[in-house]
This record gives C-alpha cells, structure tokens and sequence, in this order.
C-alpha cells in the first residue's frame, strides 16, 4: 500500500474498558485503555466500585466497632489490618500487651502474609494462563484459615485482634499442628517456585515487563514488595520495628533482577514467594518463644482515646498501612485516614501501561497484587 | 484524527538458529518438570474437596455463625445493640410491674424487663462478634449453623421471640 | 527533628510561619500557611538533611467549629528513616466556592490520586493539578461526603437512598409507636436514641412530646397529692 492510501486511513486510538467484571483485574478495577492494535497508548484506572464509605463509618462508631471494618478493607489480609488498627490505638491509650498477646498476634500476622501471598501466587499463574498452581496454592492456604477459623470463628473476616490484645487463647494442639504445617508448606513453596517461578514461559512472560526504577518507585511512594521488587532495601518490619518484630532473625527479600531487569514482574514475583519462606522462619521463632499468660492486657471497658493524633504504618503483604487516627476524647475518633498501598500502587498503572502489550497489561496488573477493596475502602 | 504508530517498549530479541533449539530445550524440559508436579498431584494427592450437599461439615466450636438468642435469658440491657457495628439489632421493652412475679434468668440474674421485639436483621449483620462477647448473661451466642439461605430478604429478618425461631435451633443444638 | 525542620522551613521558605505542634500523646506535627505548602515541600524533599522522599498520604480533617478544613501532609524519608505530619489549615467555604491550595503533583507523583482523593472527599481544590476530577464518588455525585455537616442525598439518579424497608425503618420505629399507643409511655424503653438518623422525626417529635406530657401530668398529680397531704397535715 503507498503512502497517500495510509494517510486516509481511520488510525484512530481505539478506547477500551478493561473491567470491571474483568478476571485479570482482580475485583471491580475498571481500566479504560486507549490501544493501538496490541500496543497500549495510555491507561486510566477509574477506581470508586468497591468504595463503602469505611472513614465515614468510623466517624460514628465506637473504637471497638471500627475492627470489623477494618477486615473488610484488604479480605486477604485482614489480620494484618486488625493489627495495624489495634497497635494505633494501643499507642494512644499507652496499654501494654501482654507477651503471649504478642506473640500470638505476629504469628497470625505472618501466617496471613503466607496466605495472602499464596493467594498472589495462584491469581498470578491464573492471570498468565496456569491454572493448576492457583489449586495448589489454595489447598496450602486452605490450612492457615482453617487454623484461623478454629481461633477466631470466622474464615476471612476475623476481628480477632482487639484493643489490648487477642480474643481468643491458642492451644497447644493447635500449635504443634502449625509446627508440623510449616515443613510441610516449606517444601510445597519450593516445588510451587519451580513449577511456575523458574518456568520459561513465566520467565518469557515477566521478566522486562512492567520495570519500575528506584525513583518511580519513591515518586509514587509504592511500598511493601513493589519497592523491594525494584531493589530497595526497606521492610518496616527491620527498619521500624513495631509490635515485637525486633525480637526475630529474618531477611528482607529484595529482587536483583535475576532473569532480566531490576524491579520487573519477575522481581515481583519472587520477593513475594521468597517473603513467605521469611514469614515461616518468623512463625517457626514464634513457636519457640511462645509463653504461658493472659492473652488481654488492661483495657478500660469504654474506650476513650485522649486528645491528639497518631499516624502508625505497618508492613502488610502489599505495602505499608498506615492509620491517621485524629481523636477528639470522646468515645468515637473524630477521623481515621487510612493511607491504602494499594491505592499508591493502582495510580502507577498509568505510568507502566503506555506502550505495552495488552498481554503484559495483565501481567503487570497481577504483579502489583492489588485488593480493590484496600484501594477504595 | 490522529495518525499513530505505536512501538512497544519490551524489545524482542532477534532469533537465531541456536536461540531456537535453546528455546525449544526450555520449553521441552519445564514443560516435563511441570507436568511431573502435577502428575503427582493427579495420582498422589488425596482429593480435598468434599461433595457438599452429601457430605456436611462440621465447623470448629466457637464458630461464627447464624446468631440466636434465647429469649428467656435476656434481661432486656440493650448491651449488644449498643456493640452493634452495622445496628442490624432492635430491642424494645416494657417495664415490669413491680407486683408482677419476680423471675430470674437460669445464672441468676433477675429480669425487670420484659421483652416486646427482639429482632436481628441477619442480612445485614456482620457476623463480628461484638455482640455476644458484651452480653452478660450470654444468652445471644453464634450458633455453627451456616445453611439459612432464604427467597426473600424479609425472611432474613430472625424475630427471636416468635415460635418458628425453636424449630432451626432445636435442630442444631444437641 | 521537629524543631529542626521548623527553623529550616522558616529560614528556607520566607513567609510560611511553621509553628510546632507539640503533642503529648500521639504524634507531633508542623503546622504552616497554606500558601506555602508547594515552596516547603519543594525545600523538605531536596534538602540533603531531611529528605523527604515519599508522600505518604494526604489526610483532610473538616473542623467545622473552627470553620477549617486540616489538610495533613505526611511525608516521610526512607533515606534517613523518618516521618513527618506536615499541616496546613484552609477555611471550609459553604461547599459551593472551594478553598484552593497548591497542588504538589510536580515535587511527588503519588499526590495526583491523594489530592484526587481529598477533592472528592472533603471539597478542597488544588491549583495545578492535571487530572482535578472526583475519584472514589461517580463524577456526578452532589456534596463532599466526609464533611461533618453532609447529609446523604435522598435520591440519586431517580433511585432512592435508603429506601424504608431495607433499613428496616418499622422496626426502629416501633419504640417510638408503642411510647405513642400504650397507656403509660414512661414504661417503654428500647435500643433506640431518639435522635436516630432514620426515625420520621414527627414520630419521635410526637412520642418525646407524649412522654413528656406524661411525666408532666404525673408530676403534677404527686405535687397535688402532696400538697393535699400537706394540707391534710396542717389541717390536723
């Protein structure tokens, strides 16, 4: 065809909604991607599907009622919300949590960090077109919520954490059975990373894809795996020790860009399935040092925070949580902000897209692990 | 209108005679190591799944599940409304008369109201927990029901102190 | 570090008045004019010795007795391991004309949703953003949702919010209803305020203004019993 022909031809971006009910993005995200043929130009996310209005209904709860709707902000990952809420306010009323409250608290923790990186490592092989590995994931994950249903009474959405400590005692069957559950999962992850980690077409499908240098990385303040994809040294857990990580021998998972670049899909990748051998030795520690006593410190049976503000951040599996709680003394906050990694992570999507293919569009969606229900609350 | 060529930023390699059977050796052996994980599964692994409507399980003990309180031992204190996150409870109560027999909940604890509506929303409860940790004569507990599915979000609506509530309860506790 | 950072910004950025909060329980802040938050958050990241790096998020807080929204920057350095509440104070407006501030979407690209985010929220606007559009409400939704005096809408798009029967509007109402029908109204108790944002207000207006006759009738009635009685007393 000459040249005169292909300037009357329609070259127009062609726009696209990728989601809302779209599998690959993980919930009710809603990208509207402008394409040429396979080859994205730009990439908006619309986010607002899954938004319930969580910091109005804070306003006018109780600090106790507020737990159960923390869970509900990231459902894979709601212990680590209730933590992170729980050490808050336990910093503003200055309670003192009791060891055993402690240890029994991080080890939940880091079991759901297990799960929920399991939970990225299935959805992840789905969205690249393996779907055995996500039945793999889910039968190994399978155990840690049935170990969290025993405790807490519920599978998903556990309000288990409280205000001074844990709701419920863990008994000693229980923890020889995470004992045992942990060498089992330790060789099942290993043989998981070589069936899909180390397989080419995963390899061919994510290493160069979706690359984030080190200055994207802090312009948009990613956290969590993100930044240790791109090859940053920082895990809160090191670096601002809360709770009683201080006390564990464990090591940040950075990725080195072992099958292409620094901070590409496969770094990704790894750090998350290398955190959880990180998580077992943290949970292997947690057995050993366990103690006898009360799982509740003392709590005043109204909770009223005194006057002021607090902004404590907490590394949960896909970033850093933080919680700006604003208490005016009175028996409900006065504002709770909660600053969502997930939300950071969904705005870089506009930066990463442009010029890729559709295909690893969904590689890099699936690479940044997003909850919708963390980015809207 | 527009006229644009885009070029993707992932850059392909060219292909050479050895990169070719490279690749094919590749594919070729994660393709047999995959296939060997999942061979195991397939004839190694128990199944793990159970065939629902046949077999039922059981859940574990302090489950979280369809609430129930039983009428009788309430005392009428509005505790677990007030715990209430999603307010799905209502009570309301009369005053008893003070001439009226004196009656006592089976821990003791005399009851000086008497109650009119008792009612849970169960479509809108959280299944939190709040409610039954604040109850002090632990009369409103979470039972381990879990099938109460319904046709019609009024049904969803438990009137504790009707009649039928006994019929699912009895069921249930042994 | 708090007074550091205060004497740096005083001495970097003219005019901007940084004030430390000191606080005793919680987390200290610094609060500055709101005309200069783009300038001190320009001289915070790239001085060497503080090194704000990231932002954090961007928490508005509407103080609707000081007729102020609180805008709380909070950065932090993953350099030198710290963070900080940085705090600038805009008047609230009627919801109609909108305070402005200084968009900091060039110094941290992530301030581009957090700002979207506050917009939508609280109705704070930012000059030189490149995207100024709601984020988390539809594009046509009315008001700014977490402002203390909002009150949801009774209709959106022809549907109803909150429609009586599925928030149980009979059942909340049955308090009110028994304290109107029963003989004595002062027996009646229940789970309810009688503010509840879902009660017909007549109802409760109605209920309260029974009770209230009520006890007035009934106080009337011991004060009359007592004055007879008293009377009686004097009488013999």
């Amino acid at each position: 065809m000459d040249i005169k022909n292909q300037e009357k031809l329609h070259t127009d971006l062609l726009t696209m909604n990728m989601g809302p009910q779209h599998p690959a993005t993980h919930g009710v995200l809603r990208v509207e991607i402008k394409t040429d043929s396979e080859i994205i130009a730009e990439a908006i996310p619309h986010l607002g599907y899954l938004h319930r209005c969580k910091e109005k209904h804070s306003e006018n709860l109780d600090y106790r009622g507020i737990i159960p709707y923390t869970d509900r902000m990231d459902y894979l990952a709601a212990m680590n919300m209730e933590h992170g809420y729980c050490l808050a306010i336990e910093k503003m009323l200055g309670t003192e949590v009791p060891k055993r409250a402690e240890y029994i608290r991080v080890m939940m923790a880091e079991m759901q960090r297990i799960a929920s990186h399991l939970m990225f490592f299935g959805t992840y092989a789905i969205d690249l077109g393996a779907f055995s590995p996500f039945l793999y994931a889910f039968q190994d994950r399978e155990f840690i919520l049935r170990i969290f249903e025993e405790l807490s009474g519920a599978r998903l959405l556990y309000n288990y954490i409280w205000v001074g400590g844990v709701w419920n005692d863990i008994n000693d069957s229980q923890l020889k059975r995470i004992e045992k559950f942990m060498v089992e999962l330790e060789e099942n992850v290993k043989k998981y990373h070589s069936l899909v980690g180390e397989n080419a077409i995963f390899i061919g499908r994510t290493a160069n894809v979706g690359v984030l240098t080190k200055d994207q990385v802090y312009d948009y303040g990613a956290t969590g795996p993100m930044l240790r994809g791109s090859g940053i040294d920082w895990d809160l857990r090191k670096t601002r020790p809360y709770s009683i990580y201080e006390e564990f021998d464990f090591n940040t998972v950075v990725g080195v860009g072992a099958k292409g670049t620094v901070g590409d899909c496969w770094d990704r990748y790894y750090v998350r399935v290398f955190e959880i051998f990180e998580s077992i030795k943290i949970v292997r520690q947690c057995l050993d040092g366990i103690e006898e006593g009360p799982i509740m410190g003392k709590v005043p049976k109204v909770l009223k925070v005194p006057k002021g503000e607090i902004y404590l951040r907490t590394e949960c599996p896909r970033g850093e949580l933080g919680y700006h709680i604003i208490s005016d003394g009175t028996k409900t906050p006065y504002r709770v902000k909660v600053k969502s990694s997930c939300f950071t992570h969904v705005s870089m999507l506009g930066e990463m897209a442009p010029g890729q293919m559709i295909a690893d569009f969904v590689a890099t969606i699936g690479s940044i692990d997003i909850v919708l229900g963390e980015v809207d609350r | 209108m527009s006229s644009t060529t885009l070029t993707p930023i992932k850059e392909t390699e060219g292909l050479t005679l050895k990169k070719w059977f490279l690749n094919i050796y590749r594919a070729v052996t994660s393709v047999s190591k995959g296939m060997m994980i999942t061979m195991k599964y397939a004839y190694g692994v128990k199944p793990v799944t159970i065939e629902y409507p046949e077999v039922r399980e059981v859940l574990p003990e302090n489950s979280r599940s369809r609430l129930y309180n039983d009428a009788e031992n309430c005392i009428s204190c509005y505790q677990c409304a007030v715990a209430c996150p999603v307010d799905c409870i209502y009570i309301t109560a009369t005053k008893r008369d003070k001439d009226a027999d004196k009656i006592k909940t089976s821990n003791g604890t005399a009851i000086r109201l008497d109650l009119v509506q008792y009612t849970i929303d169960t479509a809108l409860c959280c299944y939190c927990g709040l409610c039954t940790t604040v109850c002090p004569t632990e009369c409103l507990t979470h039972t381990t029901d879990y099938e109460f599915s319904q046709y019609t979000l009024d049904s969803m609506k438990y009137d504790y102190l009707a009649p039928d509530i006994r019929s699912w309860r009895d069921r249930i506790v042994k | 570090m708090h007074s550091e950072i205060v004497e740096f910004l005083n001495a970097e950025v003219s005019g901007c008045n940084a004030v430390y909060n000191a606080a005793e329980v919680g987390d200290s802040s610094i609060t500055i004019a709101s005309t200069h938050i783009k300038s001190a958050c320009i001289a915070l990241k790239n001085s060497s010795k503080f090194n704000m790096n990231v932002l954090q998020c961007i928490t508005a807080t509407d103080y609707i007795e000081e007729d102020e929204i609180e805008l709380s920057y909070i950065l932090a350095s993953f350099i030198e391991n710290t963070e900080l509440i940085l705090k600038v104070r805009v008047p609230r407006g009627d919801g109609v004309t909108l305070s402005v501030v200084d968009s900091v979407c060039d110094v941290w690209k992530s301030a581009n949703y957090l700002e979207r985010e506050c917009y939508d929220m609280m109705g704070v606007k930012f000059e030189g953003h490149p995207d100024h559009r709601r984020i988390l409400c539809p594009d046509d939704w009315q008001g700014w949702p977490l402002r203390k005096d909002y009150v949801v809408q009774e209709k959106y798009l022809d549907m109803t919010v909150n429609p009586p029967e599925k928030i149980n509007q009979a059942d909340i109402e049955l308090f009110a209803k028994m304290r109107l029908d029963l003989e004595d109204p002062t027996l009646v108790t229940g789970s309810w305020k009688d503010d509840h944002a879902w009660i017909d207000q007549d109802l409760t207006a109605k209920a309260a203004g029974r009770l209230a006759e009520f006890k007035a009738a009934k106080k009337a009635k011991a004060d009359a019993e007592k004055a007879k009685a008293s009377s009686e007393e004097k009488g013999e």
